[in-house]
């Protein structure tokens, strides 16, 4: 492979293009009207314009994009996470015009990117499953006979669905009908599908699920867990890895099944398989992700391999270079994804200029960003800035590095995630490993982060003072008044 | 002039604090540098960073804990002024919906005309790919639309004007 195109934006098309330098590749950059200043395009050997704002008339335009591969000689896509990722019909064109697809078969990711397909498909392999009713409703008559026979709280799911959209939790039968169209819609606008399933609401549920990479001679393997029971809005916020309950024993369980899961469909590339896990550590198998996850990099941290590498090295054509044995858990990693989000108002997006950007640095740090001081961030996409992720020789100390990372992150012109961060690492039930997926619900309020704002802020007006009576005492003239604001203070 | 004899009210972002005397003599602060502070209050011990200022010494940006403020020390004058801009504003009522976030009309559910009572929907704003429906909290009548299905709107929009 000589030429790389990314079919993504922002953090994760930058991150992408970093390891496709690394291994002496040329990078193709693709980007809507809106991204031209975007380090990812600045950063790519070539780029190409795809159209305005938009994903409908840009990022999600597969014809464009694989006319333009025709025209620059493209050897591979690689489609990051969202978008195009988990398109089958996209990749399975990508194949017919000669391109490699960097991810996995179209087959394996048509019966995965089907919750229902993926439920038939693993029957046979021992799998442990939720309870529920395994096929498609539309009539919220059948829904509520369904609903009833499992019990309330039902959750309703897109048959397409990922990252929460078109996911509803229904407490009672009265809020069924509305929430049941809310999600079919959803579903429809973002998959173009919009068939939902429904059922039985697990509760006190964590998420913990396993990566897993499969070369095309049938090695597979699984890297170990991720943790990511902390979420708002059913998307996950503060993932880690290794998680705290697994023992060595339910590790090798869950990693087999993951593995199995994966040889059921004939997956190759890196996939993640989700499980839900209950409070005595049963676990059942939710779905397969035929992507690269958001979350990879606390896996590259705790195992030392560059999934992307392994990804293109599979698309290539390789064999794995290691086996299961060979792979080693390496201290402990945490991830925190940085959203314009405010979290004093239910985590709505917060759009606006970054007029200050700055990033952590320092040893066991990882800034995964795509964007720069006095960009703006766009309504058209999703809202992450960054992913923030720390590396340390045990769960205290990267729980003492993250801390410390999200007070040296400056970020200011938009509301973000990071003061949330400081709340979930400061959390005792954070701390001591036992938490599930009603973390936020159960103990976030905005209130919390408001009375530590309070706190500071009123330590600030302390400081104010004392600065404002010491430079009065000093009776200084006046400097400089045209420049009143800006006079910074570096003698 | 030494430590002020009334009350101060400081401004700090949001917030707004109203420091005795007492309170402003009490505080262990030291100041290390010109632009470093060092702060120990109920036995915890806080560096303070002194960002920005502007000529009068009165509004600074100083970084606490990680965390950027805009610091204002209002004094009587000002606080008159505050007063005065505060009465006038609280006397408004609920005039119109505005868009609580950027995003895509996907739905409108009310015409002009219409009376709504608390808890009806208004319309559906997609926003990053979410589908969020906008409530009114009050018993109204809608006096204007001013968006159209498919249109894109700003944070702080006008979405409905209400009688």
């Amino acid at each position: 492979m000589k030429k790389i195109l990314v079919a993504n934006r922002g953090e994760i098309a930058l991150r992408i293009m970093r390891t496709i330098r690394r291994m002496g590749i040329r990078s193709v950059a693709v980007y809507s009207e809106v991204d031209r200043q975007s380090p990812h395009v600045l950063f790519a050997d070539e780029a190409v314009c795809l159209g305005p704002a938009p994903s409908s008339q840009s990022y999600l335009n597969g014809d464009k994009i694989i006319a333009i591969c025709r025209e620059l000689g493209v050897d591979g896509i690689h489609p990051g996470y969202g978008f195009l990722s988990e398109n089958a019909d996209f990749a399975r064109k990508v194949e017919d015009a000669g391109i490699a697809f960097i991810g996995p078969g179209p087959e394996a990711m048509r019966i995965m990117g089907s919750k229902l397909a993926a439920k038939e498909c693993v029957k046979g392999y021992n799998i442990p499953m939720v309870p529920g009713i395994d096929e498609a409703i539309e009539d919220v008559g059948v829904a509520k006979e369904i609903a009833q026979k499992v019990g309330y709280p039902v959750l309703i799911k897109a048959s397409a669905g990922g990252g929460g959209k078109g996911m509803r939790i229904v407490e009672k039968e009265s809020d069924l009908e509305e929430q049941m169209q809310r999600a079919i819609s959803e579903a429809r606008s973002a998959f173009g599908d919009g068939s939902v399933f429904i059922e039985k609401y697990v509760n006190s549920p964590r998420h913990v699920e396993i990566q897993v990479l499969a070369d095309k001679f049938g090695n597979t393997v699984h890297l170990f867990e991720r943790e990511c029971s902390i979420q708002r809005r059913h998307q996950k916020v503060v993932e880690e890895s290794p998680s705290s309950v697994l023992t060595p024993e339910i590790r090798k369980k869950m990693g087999e099944a993951a593995v199995m899961v994966a040889k059921s469909c004939n997956y190759t590339s890196t996939g993640t398989v989700e499980f839900l896990m209950d409070d005595k550590l049963n676990f059942y198998f939710l779905e397969m992700n035929t992507r690269l996850q958001v979350e990879h990099p606390v896996t590259e941290m705790i195992t030392g391999i560059d999934l992307v590498e392994e990804q293109i090295r599979i698309a290539r054509g390789e064999k794995l270079g290691f086996t299961q044995e060979d792979l080693k858990i390496n201290g402990h990693a945490i991830e925190l994804r940085v959203y314009a989000e405010d979290p004093l108002n239910k985590f709505l997006p917060s759009i606006g200029t970054l007029t200050t950007y700055v990033k952590p640095e320092g040893e066991g740090i990882r800034v995964d960003d795509g964007y720069e001081e006095g960009m703006t961030i766009p309504i058209y996409y999703d809202p992450m800035i960054a992913k923030l992720a720390v590396h340390g020789k045990d769960r205290t100390e990267a729980i003492q590095k993250l801390k410390q990372a999200i007070q040296d992150y400056k970020i200011e012109g938009v509301a973000t995630t990071l003061p949330f961060g400081t709340f979930v690492l400061e959390h005792e039930a954070f701390i001591s490993g036992h938490f599930d997926t009603h973390f936020v619900g159960k103990y976030y309020t905005p209130d919390m982060i408001r009375e530590k704002q309070k706190a500071n802020a009123y330590l600030a007006a302390l400081a104010a003072v004392k600065y404002w009576e010491h430079e009065s005492m000093q009776l200084k003239p006046v400097e400089n008044k045209t420049t009143s604001w800006k006079r910074r203070l570096a003698h | 002039m030494g430590s002020p004899e009334k009350n101060l009210a400081v401004k700090v972002g949001d917030f707004e604090f109203n420091l005795t005397p007492e309170e402003i003599a009490q505080a262990d602060i030291i100041r290390k540098s010109d632009s470093a502070f060092h702060l120990i209050k109920d036995n915890r011990s806080v560096k303070i960073e002194l960002l920005e200022a502007d000529t009068t010494g009165k509004k600074l940006k100083l970084e606490v804990d990680g965390e950027a403020f805009i610091t204002e020390i209002r004094d009587e004058l000002d606080q008159m002024l505050d007063k005065l801009g505060f009465s006038a504003v609280s006397t408004r009522q609920v005039k119109e919906i505005k868009a609580p976030m950027p995003g895509l009309v996907l739905d409108i559910h009310v015409d002009v005309g219409q009376e709504v009572v608390e808890g009806d929907k208004i319309l559906i704003l997609e926003a990053m790919k979410m589908e969020n429906s906008i409530m009114i909290h009050t018993n109204a009548k809608i006096k204007a639309v001013h968006i159209r299905k498919g249109q894109a709107v700003e944070k702080g929009q006008v979405l409905v004007e209400l009688e």
